[in-house]
C-alpha cells in the first residue's frame, strides 16, 4: 500500500540538507530532533490554530507490540522525538528503531538490537543524513542503518558499557559530521562529545568536558589530575548549532561523585555547564558554569535554545536555558555573555548569588549534608530533558518544570568519595507546573501549576513542549495532549491517551493537513483536523 | 519489512535479570516484582537478608528516590521483603556466617555490563586476606589508592575484569614495577572477587549509601520550636499523638517524615506507615456539595469517595468549585520558614520520646 500511496520517488529521495536550518524547517519534514538547528521547538504551520483546534482528533496511533517489559523499566516508553523526512516516521525506543507511514501508521519496518548492558533509561531518537540513519544503543554502540530498510550498514563502539557509561541520545548531523554524545555518572568517568563520518563512521574529533591535564585553561577549577580524569559531565542530550557562527552549543552533565564534593573542591570545569565548540574541530569557544561545584545531580544538558530578539533597541543572537538547577540564562550566543540569571523555581537558595558572568555561586552549606540541608526545590532538580519551547510571537520561553523542596544528605565522608556518594532524600511535596519566562527579564508571566501531594501517578505535566504559529503551546498535562493558549496559559482543548506524553510533540504537514505527533508510553499518536 | 523474532526480543528483555536469578514465590511478589522493576531489576534483592525494620528503611529510602505505588503497595513489599528474605541465622560453626548476613552481595546497580562479576562474599573474604598482604600499601584501606598507587575502583584493568581474567595477566606482566606477585590463581581469582565488591560498594545500590546520622540538633531547642514558632504543639502532643514516636521510626525516618509527613515511610514496628487522608468538597454549578477523601484530582475532573463510601467522579470548569482540606497544610506552609536548625532540633526533641 505505501509503494503506491506514496509512489516510487519515495526512496530515491534523500534528506535534503537545505532543510537542516536555523530557524524554520519546510513545512513538510521534521528532519531533526528538534525539528530545526536552533531548539525552539516552534513550528511556522497555522493550518491548526486557536480558531478550529478544538476539532482536533486523533487520525492514527501506533502502539509498539511484541517487545515486552524493557529491562529496569517496564513498559516500553517512546522519549525519542520522531524524525519525519519524506512520508516516514522513525522513532526509538531503547534497543529498537521504528519506521512507520506517516500518513496511515502502518509498521514500515523495524530495527531490534540485542544489547550486553548498559542503562535502558531512554532513547531520544535517530539522526537522518541522506538515506542514512544513525542509532545509539544502550551499551555504546553507534550504528548506522539504511533508511529504506532498516539494514544495518555499520556499527562502531564509542562508549564502554564495563565503565558504566550508557548512550541515549538522539544523534545529532551537522554538516559532514555526527555528533554523540554519552550518559553515565555510577563510576566517576569523564564525559565527552564526538564527531564521526556520516560514511564511515569514522572519529573527527572527541571533545572532554573536562581539561585534559593540569595547566590547561580550566584546570584550576580541581584540585588534582585525578579528579579531573574522574570528574563527570555527561553529554547525553542534542544540543543546537548557528550555521553563520558555526558553533554548536551543548548542555553538559553534573560532576563526579555526584553528591560528594570534598575530593573535587573547586568549580569544576567544563561540568554542569554549557559550552560553545567549533563545529569542525571541537574546540571550546566559549562556556557558562550553570551549576558550579555541582553537589546535587543538576545535569545541565537542558537544551540551549536559540533564537533572535531585539533587547533595548539592538538586534541580538541569543541562547536561553531553563537549567536543572532551578535557573532560568540568556546569553548572547556569539560570545557566551550572560543578559538574564534567575531562579525560576523556589527562591534558588542554594546560591549566594550569582558572579561577574552571571553564574550561580553555591552556598556551601546548602551541599549535602550529613545530617541533611533543604533546599527550596526538589532534589532530582527544576526540570530535565523533556524539551522546552521558545515562541517567537509570544517572545516566552516554555518548560515543564518542578516546584518544591528536597533535602540532600552526604553518604561519603572521607576525603576521596567515589559514585554517588549521597543522595538527594526527597522528590516529595512537589508540583508540577509549566512555566512561561519572559527572555528580557526572566520573570515568570503565567504559570500552569498543579497541586502537590495528590494520589494519581501520572497528574501534573508531562513531556515536552511544542509551539506553532498558530498561537498554541501543545505538552502533556495529567494523561492527556494539551493546547493552551501561549499568551495566558489558558487551556484551549485536551484529549486525553493512554498514558502520559513522553516525548515532545512535533509537527508538519503531509498530503495536504497538518499533523501533530505525540508519544505516550507505548504508544505515538497522530492528530489532525476532522473533516479535513 | 520487520525484523522481529519473538524469541530474541524476549531473551533481550529478560536475560540479564535471569543473571540474577528468580524471585521466590510468594503473596506479593507480583506487587514487589511492578513497584521495584520500574527503577531497576527487582532481583537485586536476592542475596540480602534483613529484618523486617531493615526492609522497611530500604523501602522508605526508595519511596524517596521516587518509588510509585499507593501505601497498601509499599506495605506489602516490605511483608514480601520481610518473610521471604529475612536475615540469614547465625551458625557459630561458620565464622563467615554472620558477615554472610549483614553483608549484602554484590549489587552493581541496573547500567553497566551484562556480565557482570557475581561476587562470592567467601572468596571475597579470602581476597581482602591477599589484599592486604600484597596491595593495601599503597592502594588503600578501600582500594581507592593514594599518593603510591592507583585507584583500584576506577581501573580499567579491574572494570574489565571477570574472575581473574585481567587482573591476573596484568600482575603476570610484572607489578609492581621490579617484582612480581607469587599469586596462585585461586587468590587472583579472590582478589577479584575482593575488588568487584568494592567497586559495588562505592556504587548508589552499594550497602554504605545510606544517611548516616541526623541525631546532631539540640532537643531543648527542639521543645522550644516544636511549642512556639513551629506551632507543632497546635495539632500534635507528644503524650497524645507522638507518644512513644522514637521507637516507631528510625532517627532518618523520623526526620523524613517532620519534613514531609504525607511521604510513605516504615518504621522499627512492623507497617507503621499512616497517612491522613486530603479530604475535597466539589460543589456543582447547581448548587449540590459533596464531600470526601480524594481519589484524583487533575485539571480536568476530580474524584472522592463519599461517606458513604461511594465512588464520586466530577468533571472541573466553569461553575464547579473545588476545595481540598489539606491536613499537612501545617507542614506545607513550614518549608518556606524553618532553617536545617530547626529540622535537626525537633527531630532530636521528638527522639526522646522512646
Amino acid at each position: 500500500m505505501l509503494a503506491t500511496s506514496l509512489g516510487a520517488s519515495l526512496f530515491a529521495q534523500l534528506l535534503d540538507p537545505a532543510a537542516l536550518t536555523l530557524f524554520n524547517q519546510p513545512a513538510g519534514i521534521w528532519p531533526t530532533y528538534n525539528g530545526d538547528y536552533s531548539g525552539r521547538r516552534f513550528s511556522n504551520l497555522t493550518e491548526i490554530n486557536q480558531s478550529n483546534v478544538s476539532l482536533l482528533k486523533i487520525e492514527w496511533a501506533y502502539r509498539i507490540s511484541g517487545i515486552g517489559p524493557q529491562r529496569g523499566v517496564g513498559v516500553p516508553t517512546i522519549k525519542s522525538t520522531p524524525l519525519m523526512v519524506n512520508g516516514i516516521l522513525y522513532f526509538t525506543i531503547p534497543d529498537h528503531v521504528f519506521a512507520v507511514n506517516a500518513l496511515t501508521g502502518a509498521l514500515l519496518w523495524q530495527f531490534d538490537f540485542e544489547d550486553h548492558g548498559g542503562h535502558l533509561i531512554g532513547q531520544r531518537g535517530v539522526g537522518m543524513y541522506g538515506n542514512w540513519l544513525y542509532f545509539l544503543t544502550p551499551d555504546g554502540w553507534f550504528i548506522s542503518l539504511n533508511a529504506k530498510d532498516g539494514k544495518e550498514r555499520w556499527r562502531h563502539k564509542v562508549a564502554d558499557e564495563k565503565l558504566q557509561y550508557f548512550t541515549t541520545m538522539s544523534t545529532m548531523i551537522v554538516k559532514n559530521h555526527v555528533l554523540v554524545g554519552v550518559g553515565g555518572d555510577a563510576m566517576d568517568v569523564r564525559g565527552y562529545l564526538e564527531a564521526h563520518d556520516p560514511e564511515t563512521g569514522a572519529l573527527q574529533w572527541r571533545w572532554w568536558s573536562e581539561p585534559q591535564k593540569k595547566g590547561d585553561p580550566g584546570s584550576e577549577t580541581w584540585p588534582n589530575q585525578a579528579a579531573m580524569d574522574h570528574g563527570g559531565g555527561m553529554t547525553w542530550l542534542p544540543g543546537t548549532y548557528d550555521p553563520d557562527l558555526n558553533l554548536l552549543y551543548w548542555g553538559t552533565g553534573n560532576a563526579n561523585p555526584v553528591f560528594a564534593g570534598q575530593g573535587r573542591q573547586g568549580a569544576n570545569l567544563y561540568t554542569a555547564s554549557i559550552v560553545a565548540l567549533n563545529a569542525d574541530t571541537g574546540k571550546l569557544v566559549w562556556w557558562f558554569q550553570a551549576s558550579p561545584h555541582d553537589t546535587h545531580d543538576w545535569d545541565n544538558v537542558e537544551t540551549p535554545v536559540l533564537f533572535d530578539a531585539i533587547i533595548d533597541g539592538k538586534p541580538r543572537k541569543l541562547l536561553a536555558q531553563g537549567a536543572r538547577c532551578g535557573w532560568f540564562f540568556v546569553l548572547d550566543r556569539t560570545n557566551g555573555h550572560n543578559l538574564v540569571s534567575r531562579p525560576f523555581t523556589g527562591t534558588g537558595n542554594w546560591a549566594k548569588g550569582v558572579d561577574s558572568k552571571g553564574q550561580p555561586i553555591p552556598d556551601p552549606s546548602k551541599e549535602p549534608q550529613i545530617d541533611g540541608s533543604m533546599i527550596d526545590m526538589p532534589a532530582m532538580g527544576a526540570t530535565n530533558w523533556p524539551p522546552p519551547s521558545y515562541d517567537p510571537q509570544t517572545e516566552l520561553f516554555y518548560l515543564n518544570g518542578i516546584e518544591g523542596y528536597g533535602v540532600a544528605y552526604l553518604y561519603d565522608t572521607s576525603p576521596d568519595p567515589a559514585g554517588y556518594g549521597g543522595g538527594g532524600g526527597g522528590n516529595f511535596d512537589t508540583r508540577s507546573s509549566l512555566f512561561a519566562i519572559d527572555i528580557r527579564d526572566g520573570k515568570i508571566k503565567w504559570k500552569h501549576s498543579h497541586e502537590s501531594g495528590t494520589a494519581r501517578n501520572d497528574a501534573g505535566m508531562s513531556g515536552g513542549i511544542l509551539t506553532t504559529a498558530g498561537h498554541l503551546l501543545f505538552t502533556g498535562d495529567s494523561g492527556q495532549l494539551v493546547a493552551f493558549d501561549p499568551a495566558n496559559g489558558n487551556i484551549l482543548w485536551h484529549q486525553r491517551l493512554t498514558a502520559a506524553v513522553s516525548n515532545g510533540p512535533s509537527t508538519y504537514m503531509l498530503g495536504g493537513k497538518q499533523y501533530i505527533i505525540a508519544g505516550a508510553g507505548d504508544t505515538l499518536y497522530a492528530l489532525t483536523l476532522a473533516g479535513k | 519489512m520487520t525484523f522481529t523474532s519473538t524469541s530474541v526480543l524476549l531473551l533481550a528483555g529478560f536475560l540479564p535479570c535471569c543473571a540474577f536469578g528468580q524471585l521466590p514465590d510468594g503473596p506479593n511478589r507480583e506487587t514487589v516484582q511492578r513497584i521495584c522493576s520500574a527503577c531497576h531489576p527487582a532481583q537485586i534483592v536476592l542475596g540480602r537478608g534483613m529484618t523486617r525494620e531493615q526492609w522497611g528503611a530500604i523501602v522508605s529510602n526508595m519511596i524517596s528516590r521516587g518509588a510509585k505505588g499507593s501505601d497498601e503497595e509499599f506495605a506489602e513489599v516490605v511483608d514480601y521483603l520481610t518473610k521471604n528474605l529475612p536475615p540469614a541465622k547465625k551458625d557459630a560453626g561458620t565464622p563467615t556466617a554472620q558477615t554472610k548476613a549483614i553483608r549484602p552481595r554484590n549489587l552493581i546497580d541496573q547500567a553497566g555490563a551484562d556480565d557482570k562479576q557475581v561476587v562470592d562474599e567467601d572468596a571475597a573474604a579470602r581476597g581482602k586476606t591477599v589484599y592486604i598482604a600484597q596491595c593495601i600499601t599503597c592502594h588503600g584501606t578501600k582500594a581507592r589508592g593514594g599518593e603510591r598507587g592507583a585507584d583500584l575502583v576506577r581501573s580499567l584493568v579491574v572494570l574489565h575484569d571477570r574472575y581473574g581474567s585481567t587482573i591476573g595477566p596484568y600482575l603476570a606482566k610484572g607489578h609492581p614495577e621490579g617484582k612480581s606477585l607469587a599469586l596462585t590463581q585461586d587468590q587472583i581469582v579472590d582478589l577479584s572477587h575482593f575488588l568487584h565488591q568494592q567497586v559495588g560498594d562505592t556504587l548508589r545500590t552499594g550497602p554504605f549509601n545510606s544517611v548516616l546520622n541526623v541525631l546532631v540538633g539540640d532537643p531543648k531547642e527542639g521543645k522550644a520550636f516544636f511549642n512556639g514558632p513551629g506551632k507543632c504543639s497546635q495539632c500534635h502532643s507528644t503524650t497524645g499523638d507522638l507518644a512513644h514516636i522514637a521507637s516507631k521510626y528510625d532517627p532518618p525516618v523520623l526526620q523524613l517524615k517532620v519534613v514531609f509527613p504525607q511521604t510513605a515511610a516504615f518504621g522499627r514496628r512492623a507497617a507503621t506507615n499512616s497517612r491522613k487522608p486530603v479530604t475535597v468538597t466539589v460543589t456543582s454549578p447547581s448548587g449540590e456539595s459533596v464531600t470526601g477523601v480524594l481519589d484524583e484530582i487533575d485539571d480536568f475532573s476530580v474524584s472522592l469517595h463519599d461517606d458513604a463510601g461511594h465512588y464520586r467522579s466530577f468533571q472541573r470548569g466553569p461553575g464547579v468549585k473545588v476545595e481540598k482540606h489539606d491536613p499537612y497544610a501545617g507542614h506545607v506552609a513550614l518549608l518556606d520558614e524553618y532553617t536545617d536548625k530547626d529540622i535537626h532540633d525537633v527531630v532530636a526533641y521528638l527522639e526522646t520520646f522512646k
